[in-house]
């Protein structure tokens, strides 16, 4: 999936905080990844994890929507939406 | 025969100062760290004391932590994982990523079984726990707050009302999130812990909270395991983040009345041993960390030595736990078992760090026991006069001063020192001073004394 515009910028950003807190080396960060079983996180990794998306974008991310980010691709997903509330 | 124990390597994180160069300047040009408190506060309270002595601006990522760590890591270990890698860096130990997503490392030429950790700190990650405590105590409260200012607004009414609440609404402060990580950020035993993980380093490892001699305490640990055999090497010193959010540490100091009166001229105002003095300097944190190592170990790497730790002494007031006991017995007491331990005389001390708080009572009690032990021989300088009071890092950062002196030969002038209340050999100017043989002593809240040799390495 080619991604554009607005939305090239969220992944990019989120690229970013997703190699910065798990660190996965050679292993490209694309939307299908899963972060434990494609880019080794533990649960403490996830944890880290969302608190460095809810810095990066200003937002707050409860643990219910939490619960549903088991990939690369729920997170964007999400990010993208409250990205767009924001605009509106 | 007895293991002999030097410093190999020192780093410092002070008010004013990001590393031991910079630190050592300030002290050396008397240029101290005195600031207003942040205007914000006073939202909160009126505070007697208004200055404080504040850290400067640390670009923690350029300094080697992760994102990772930022989020999960209290100041006080952030502040000690800082000065320790100052403190390897001056060591000559270098370092190998052990572990990158961790960002942990593992030292070269050291045994880290064989390796310690001893740090001391007051409050360990207490002001995490403030910045969470008000997430959690006011997000349901901010909430109820902004509905009854929006329902306000609507009505268009009650105008006072609603200046009264934008008022107030100012001193609303939180973190965004309750931080999941609070227990390992606030628990005091993260500080060493976090210098054991960074550095993967599996020998005794413990935190030592006795509040303004913990790191005094700390150090004379380590010196104590690696003499005794049980490490040949230790990170030890101390770590202290004071700066909640609030001042809520602040006030708890100024409410006791044991803060500076800033006066009319607040440079002026922080002045130890002096008869205008009016209490301690608070800062907002600092630290400092040691590499001890034993004499033969520090040699087969060829490392620098910067002085020697020949004895460690402690003592307990049993007394009051915020006043410190005026006939000093029991730290006449501790400075005679330290000196038997070195193998000293009281005569042959060049020069005693002071604890130096600049309160009106410790300050007349510690002059008349320099002066009945020491006389007026030794040189005696209060480090506080020009950073303020570290609490933890204290000791620490006054043990670094020692060991500064006695390998460069000098030492810092006592601050603001006008009129002395004691006939003692203040330092009053920068000079060469040919220092062998020194003490550096610290006294806690709670009735904590401590104190250390430290000597020339020969």
């Amino acid at each position: 999936m080619e991604i554009a515009g607005t939305d090239a910028l969220i992944m990019e950003r989120m690229t970013k905080v997703i190699s910065d807190v798990l660190k996965p080396g050679s292993q490209p960060i694309t939307l299908d990844k899963r972060f434990k079983e494609d880019l080794g996180a533990d649960s403490l990794d996830v944890v880290s994890l969302l608190m460095a998306l809810e810095e990066e974008f200003h937002t707050q991310i409860s643990d219910e929507e939490a619960a549903r980010f088991t990939t690369v691709g729920a997170a964007f997903d999400y990010v993208k939406v409250k990205a767009a509330q924001k605009a509106s | 025969m007895t293991r002999r124990v030097v410093i190999t390597g020192i780093g410092i994180i002070a008010p004013g100062a990001k590393d031991t160069a910079a630190f050592w300047d300030n002290c050396l040009a008397g240029r101290a760290a005195v600031s207003p408190i942040p205007p914000h506060w006073r939202h909160y309270a009126e505070f007697t004391s208004t200055i404080w002595a504040p850290l400067p601006v640390l670009d923690y990522p350029a300094l080697g932590l992760s994102r990772v760590e930022l989020m999960q890591l209290d100041a006080s270990s952030m502040l000690a994982l800082c000065a320790a890698q100052q403190a390897l860096d001056s060591a000559r130990i270098g370092r190998a990523v052990k572990n990158e997503k961790k960002n942990t490392f593992a030292l070269e030429g050291i045994n880290p079984e064989r390796t310690a950790v001893y740090c001391g700190s007051g409050i360990g990650g207490l002001t995490s726990l403030i910045a969470a405590q008000a997430n959690h105590v006011v997000s349901p409260l901010a909430k109820a707050f902004s509905l009854v200012q929006q329902q306000l607004a609507l009505d268009g009414t009650h105008a006072p009302a609603r200046t009264v609440l934008a008022d107030a609404e100012e001193s609303i402060r939180m973190p965004p999130r309750f931080n999941p990580f609070i227990v390992s950020m606030t628990m005091p035993n993260a500080i060493s812990a976090n210098v054991g993980i960074k550095y993967s380093l599996f020998g005794p490892n413990t935190t030592v909270c006795c509040a303004c001699s913990a790191g005094t305490v700390a150090i004379g640990n380590a010196f104590t395991a690696v003499r005794a055999g049980l490490a040949d090497c230790a990170l030890c010193g101390g770590a202290e983040f004071l700066g909640d959010d609030f001042g809520g540490i602040f006030r708890g100091f100024d409410i006791a009345h044991t803060l500076v009166n800033p006066g009319n001229d607040p440079d002026c105002a922080n002045r130890p041993f002096d008869k205008r003095r009016s209490g301690f300097l608070f800062a907002e944190g600092g630290a400092a960390i040691l590499v001890v190592e034993e004499l033969s170990h520090a040699r087969n790497r060829g490392a620098p030595i910067v002085a020697e730790i020949t004895a460690f002494a402690e003592s307990f007031d049993g007394h009051n736990i915020m006043m410190m006991d005026p006939s000093a017995v029991h730290i006449r007491r501790m400075l005679g078992t330290l000196l038997k331990n070195a193998g000293l005389d009281l005569s042959d001390i060049d020069y005693v760090n002071s604890h130096g708080t600049g309160t009106t009572a410790n300050d007349e009690i510690e002059a008349r026991v320099i002066l009945d032990c020491f006389g007026k021989k030794p040189l005696v300088n209060s480090t506080k006069s020009l950073i303020g009071h570290t609490i933890g890092a204290g000791g620490a950062i006054e043990a670094a001063v020692t060991a500064l002196s006695i390998k460069n030969k000098t030492t810092h002038a006592c601050k603001n020192l006008d009129e002395p209340i004691a006939d003692l050999n203040f330092v009053r100017h920068v000079e060469t001073f040919p220092i062998k043989k020194a003490v550096s002593q610290s006294f806690a809240f709670g009735g904590h004394n401590a104190g250390l040799v430290l000597e020339e390495y020969e």
